[in-house]
């Protein structure tokens, strides 16, 4: 079973030398958590994420330690709101290598190169790498466990 | 032939701490490249073989290392250094300069000790956490922690590898280095404790924090393993115990850091493949390649060429002449590594006592240039690079020049502070 017949094909983007404030906005309006980041021709150059918005208010010492159960007060972080200045960023500062799958691609692929790389979603490029649509892991999850033909 | 031995050997010897100072490789990888190319030069010429290179090799330096990397390895993951310093945080209740003073000095305590690094790289994090719940910038503390773990280590025979390095070729105890450098050291910390206070005003002085975020933290939760933790500290202790009764025992620091780690792993019992994982090899690697490269220059008579040389200079009175080493050293380890600078001082030193010359002062000039050198900018010591680049996954990045703004001050204040107190205690120094 091929990964185009579970994308979605209106999938919302965002161009390469847009802001990170853009990027949230879009986030935001449309409630999702993976933005693919274009180039003018519409191939797709990379990803940025909820995470990669949200890291700018986050705690920093969240990445240099590796459990803190023992902070039960986070203090002054739980009323920290960035600065605006740091949404002004282009979004190519940010943003990840892609990690992509063509049109070709079997669903079971598609399910490995997520599972592998711990994605939610999975942009689909065409031949020529333009961005085509995007499949999220519970999509492709569910499409994986109704083949396997034990549920009703 | 001995004239083109002797360039030889210096030309690749300057090689290496160039290639070293380049960073286009690796330091040990330089380290190692170099004495390949001393040995392989010497056998050519024949001023050097794999005999001497091998006994070039101060085992009593790496015996050392090895043995202080082994016990702090297995202290590293019991999560004691989180809990000393989530400790000293909530003793300073969240006041700026005590929180300084504490969290500055646990590192240099600890770092008396144990390697500065592993202390830098454990004690940051903590920092920076407590630093983001009171809602303060954390580059006052983080600089402070650096720059005092350096000079901490100044204070002991194993607290730096130059005191190493120097303690192994001078011969000094444990209880020489409490004696000479810890009184200076004190004097010294308390010196650029100040300074740091003064100089980083405007960071310290705000008012938007929430100390009593402090109490919300729970240490003991941090001491993830509390039983592991106490046998090291025991172990640690029972060496630094052998270490003070150095003199009336006779047996060399080495043999007895190694005893305690080797114990100390019998006991706790971990993985053992884990500890080995978290032994720094790089660094033994780097020193093994240096003595070899230093060791062919020596078996070249290049140190005895320099120390004629150096010798001129002995006219001075001794407190001239230590001062001058001082500096210069202190200058030098600013912008290099002070283990390669102390590894090439150790035979100039030596050269010239064999002709005659006292130099035990001259020993103490390398230990205090060495160390606190080091602070004056961001590559001057391992513990600024990395504390630097923990600073950097922050919203507060530390970059080379504010440290050489703040740091360079601090550097310079510390050799003065240093200068002054060499020059009253100079008989002390030169143990008359």
């Amino acid at each position: 079973m091929l990964v185009t017949n579970w994308m979605k094909k209106a999938v919302f983007s965002i161009y390469q030398g847009q802001s990170l404030g853009q990027a949230a906005e879009l986030l935001v309006q449309h409630h999702i958590g993976t933005l693919p980041v274009i180039d003018l021709s519409g191939r797709l150059v990379g990803v940025i994420t909820l995470a990669d918005v949200l890291r700018v208010g986050m705690p920093d010492f969240i990445q240099l330690v590796d459990d803190f159960k023992f902070v039960h007060d986070f203090g002054a972080m739980e009323r920290f709101i960035p600065d605006r200045s740091v949404l002004n960023h282009s979004v190519d500062e940010k943003m990840h290598e892609p990690k992509s799958v063509d049109e070709k691609a079997t669903i079971l692929h598609a399910a490995a190169v997520m599972q592998q790389s711990n994605l939610r979603d999975l942009p689909v490029t065409d031949s020529e790498g333009k961005l085509i649509g995007i499949v999220s892991h519970v999509d492709i999850g569910v499409a994986l466990i109704r083949n396997w033909n034990f549920i009703g | 032939m001995h004239q083109a031995a002797l360039i030889i050997a210096w030309l690749i010897l300057f090689s290496t701490l160039a290639l070293i100072l380049s960073e286009k490789l690796p330091r040990s990888v330089a380290a190692m490249l170099g004495g390949f190319l001393m040995v392989a030069a010497g056998l050519i010429f024949g001023f050097y073989n794999e005999h001497e290179a091998v006994l070039s090799i101060d085992f009593n330096t790496l015996g050392l290392l090895l043995g202080m990397m082994i016990l702090v390895a297995l202290l590293e993951t019991t999560g004691f250094f989180q809990f000393i310093a989530i400790k000293a945080a909530q003793m300073s209740r969240g006041k700026p300069v005590l929180l300084l003073f504490m969290l500055g000095g646990i590192t240099s305590i600890v770092s008396m000790f144990l390697d500065n690094v592993t202390t830098v790289v454990l004690i940051a994090p903590v920092t920076i956490l407590v630093s983001e719940i009171m809602g303060i910038n954390p580059l006052p503390y983080l600089m402070a922690e650096a720059m005092l773990s350096n000079i901490g280590g100044v204070a002991t025979l194993v607290g730096d590898p130059p005191n190493v390095l120097i303690a192994s070729a001078a011969e000094f105890t444990f209880v020489d280095f409490l004696v000479h450098s810890l009184p200076i050291v004190i004097v010294v910390w308390f010196s650029v404790l100040g300074l740091i206070r003064w100089l980083f005003r405007k960071e310290m002085d705000i008012s938007k924090e929430t100390p009593e975020a402090l109490q919300g933290l729970d240490p003991k939760q941090a001491l993830k393993d509390r039983k592991g933790a106490g046998k090291v500290i025991v172990m640690i202790s029972i060496a630094v115990l052998f270490f003070l009764l150095e003199d009336w025992i006779g047996i060399t620091p080495a043999m007895i850091a190694l005893g305690a780690a080797t114990l100390a792993v019998i006991w706790v019992s971990p993985s053992f493949k884990e500890v080995l994982r978290h032994i720094e090899w790089e660094v033994l690697v780097f020193f093994t390649g240096l003595f070899i490269c230093v060791g062919g220059v020596e078996a070249a008579g290049g140190f005895d060429i320099l120390a004629g040389w150096i010798h001129g200079a002995s006219s001075l009175p001794p407190s001239v002449f230590g001062l001058i080493i001082l500096w210069l050293v202190a200058l030098l380890s600013a912008f290099v590594d002070n283990v390669p600078i102390t590894i090439a001082m150790v035979p100039i030193i030596l050269s010239l006592e064999s002709s005659g010359i006292p130099v035990q002062h001259l020993w103490w000039a390398v230990v205090f240039g060495a160390g606190f050198g080091g602070n004056g900018t961001v590559i001057g010591s391992t513990a600024n690079v990395v504390v630097a680049g923990l600073s950097e996954k922050t919203r507060h990045p530390i970059t080379p020049r504010l440290w050489s703004k703040r740091g360079f001050p601090a550097m310079v204040l510390s050799c003065l502070v240093a200068s002054v107190l060499y020059l009253v205690l100079i008989d002390l120094m030169m143990g008359v």
